[in-house]
């Protein structure tokens, strides 16, 4: 199978650890992610409070490039989807903004159509291929391993098809094909304060300090939005002291703990870029399996 | 939790006609019934002057002025929980970036952090089309507190060290494009 892949700006920068893992696995699982020519920033959080038009501009330049190819367009970023997504939403409801947006497509020698379909990786890896093909391709089970699942909000709302809103089970069912155990965790899809880690940290701090505390003694998070991970992991310790707690688990995508059960080596995984160390949990997985179902 | 405020209404501090021009649901705005599952769901309401629900009911009788001051809709972080669990169906976090748009273009930044945080990354967009987070980071430092570079130097120097972070900005083929982007936005919306 062969998806166009919109890496978004963080995965190449402070997520670069997600883009490498997601190809990594997406090409053990015999899919390609063809990286789309010249794609742009998708506007993020801050685009639609500038102006709508500019926002949807935006993202339809990305969509626009897609649509001289065939297939889905897929990211990895949940925010990057958001924004993908929500330009066909936007237009449905306002057909002036759809006039607008041609004049400014036009205006850089492209043309929006809309026929190409926007998808979270989240999707494809569970839908696409699904547990029976994960569970095919695991060499070294992640048995005994505590993993939260943790959504954020924007893979799943309020576009998402494939999912449920609140409470999630797309990655649940990933996690145990890889032999895991899914600890419940009510926070789900409990916003980690987004963007407001770099304009309002206090807030944010507190809402990833919540977060923390509800996982537990689980062995690690687990998550698909890269801001999310930003969150959680760089700013872990910070928000330990902000709560006066202790924390010490390590935050992973979905992708690097896919990596590990399917035993990709370290320079596609690159555990050592995440911030908060996975050395236990490699230990804990390294053990031979004998051990660790006695 | 926010506090009650008391003020006197007057005439004078009515705008009926306010409802109808935040989008994107104008009329269905009024027709908020006041429940609370806003608020709720809301993660950051404990930080907020308003709580959403109050948000609404204020722009529901056209009190535009204390809407617009107020810090609420500056502290949304677009989490989509209120939209999903509205029972009316309204587009509450959209309108939460309208009143975003509408306080901008009245001069209006009850939380300046947030605003010149966002402006900051557009403006890098702009220059080179994907994000550039030292120009970014320095951006947004100047324009708030040049000091507060110092606090966020250890991370930086790990992101850094880590790969995760880049000296120079990564080069988009046709990044050009990006300034007739926001030059044709900017016209078109000028027509408006």
């Amino acid at each position: 199978m062969r998806y166009l892949y919109f890496p978004g700006c963080t995965l190449k920068t402070t997520g670069a650890q997600y883009d490498s893992s997601a190809k990594a696995v997406m090409r053990q699982l015999g899919c390609a992610l063809v990286e789309l020519e010249g794609w742009n920033c998708c506007g993020a959080t801050a685009s639609d409070m500038i102006s709508a038009l500019l926002s949807v501009s935006l993202a339809a330049r990305n969509i626009a490039l897609a649509e001289r190819d065939e297939g889905d367009l897929v990211t990895a970023c949940s925010s990057c989807f958001l924004n993908l997504f929500r330009v066909q939403s936007y237009l449905k409801r306002d057909p002036q903004l759809q006039d607008k947006l041609d004049v400014v497509m036009a205006s850089i020698g492209l043309r929006y159509s809309g026929r190409t379909r926007v998808r979270h990786l989240l999707e494809v890896i569970a839908t696409d291929l699904g547990s029976r093909a994960i569970t095919e391709h695991v060499v070294r089970p992640l048995n005994g391993l505590k993993v939260v699942p943790y959504y954020g909000c924007m893979v799943v709302r309020p576009y998402a098809e494939f999912d449920g809103p609140d409470l999630p089970v797309s990655m649940d069912g990933l996690i145990a094909a890889l032999g895991a155990e899914v600890v419940p965790y009510i926070a789900k899809t409990r916003c980690c304060g987004g963007a407001l880690i770099g304009s309002k940290k206090e807030i944010a701090l507190t809402l990833i300090g919540e977060l923390l505390i509800q996982a537990g003694n689980a062995d690690c998070i687990v998550t698909v939005c890269p801001m999310c991970q930003l969150n959680l992991d760089a700013y872990q310790g910070e928000a330990a002291r902000y709560v006066r707690r202790r924390f010490d688990i390590p935050v992973l995508y979905l992708t690097q703990l896919m990596g590990l059960a399917f035993d990709l080596p370290e320079s596609d995984l690159k555990l050592s870029q995440n911030i908060v160390s996975a050395d236990r949990l490699l230990a804990k997985i390294d053990r031979p399996a004998v051990a660790v179902h006695a | 939790m926010a506090e009650t405020k008391a003020f006197h209404l007057t005439r004078e501090m009515l705008d009926h006609s306010f409802a109808g021009t935040v989008a994107p649901d104008r009329e269905k705005l009024l027709t908020c019934i006041q429940c609370g599952t806003c608020t709720a769901s809301c993660p950051t309401a404990f930080a907020m002057d308003y709580t959403p629900r109050q948000l609404w009911r204020l722009i529901q009788m056209g009190l535009r002025e204390e809407a617009l001051h107020s810090r609420t809709f500056w502290l949304c972080t677009s989490c989509y929980s209120c939209t999903v669990r509205c029972p009316r169906g309204i587009a509450l976090t959209e309108t939460m970036s309208a009143l975003k748009r509408l306080a901008l273009a009245q001069g209006i930044r009850t939380e300046p952090s947030v605003f010149r945080f966002y402006e900051s990354f557009i403006d890098t967009i702009r220059r080179h089309g994907r994000l550039h987070e030292l120009e970014f980071m320095a951006l947004y430092a100047g324009r708030t507190n040049p000091l507060s570079m110092l606090g966020q130097a250890p991370l930086g120097v790990v992101m850094l060290r880590k790969g995760k972070m880049q000296l120079t900005p990564s080069e988009m083929p046709g990044k050009e494009q990006m300034e007739t982007i926001f030059r044709k936005v900017k016209q078109l919306e000028g027509q408006a």
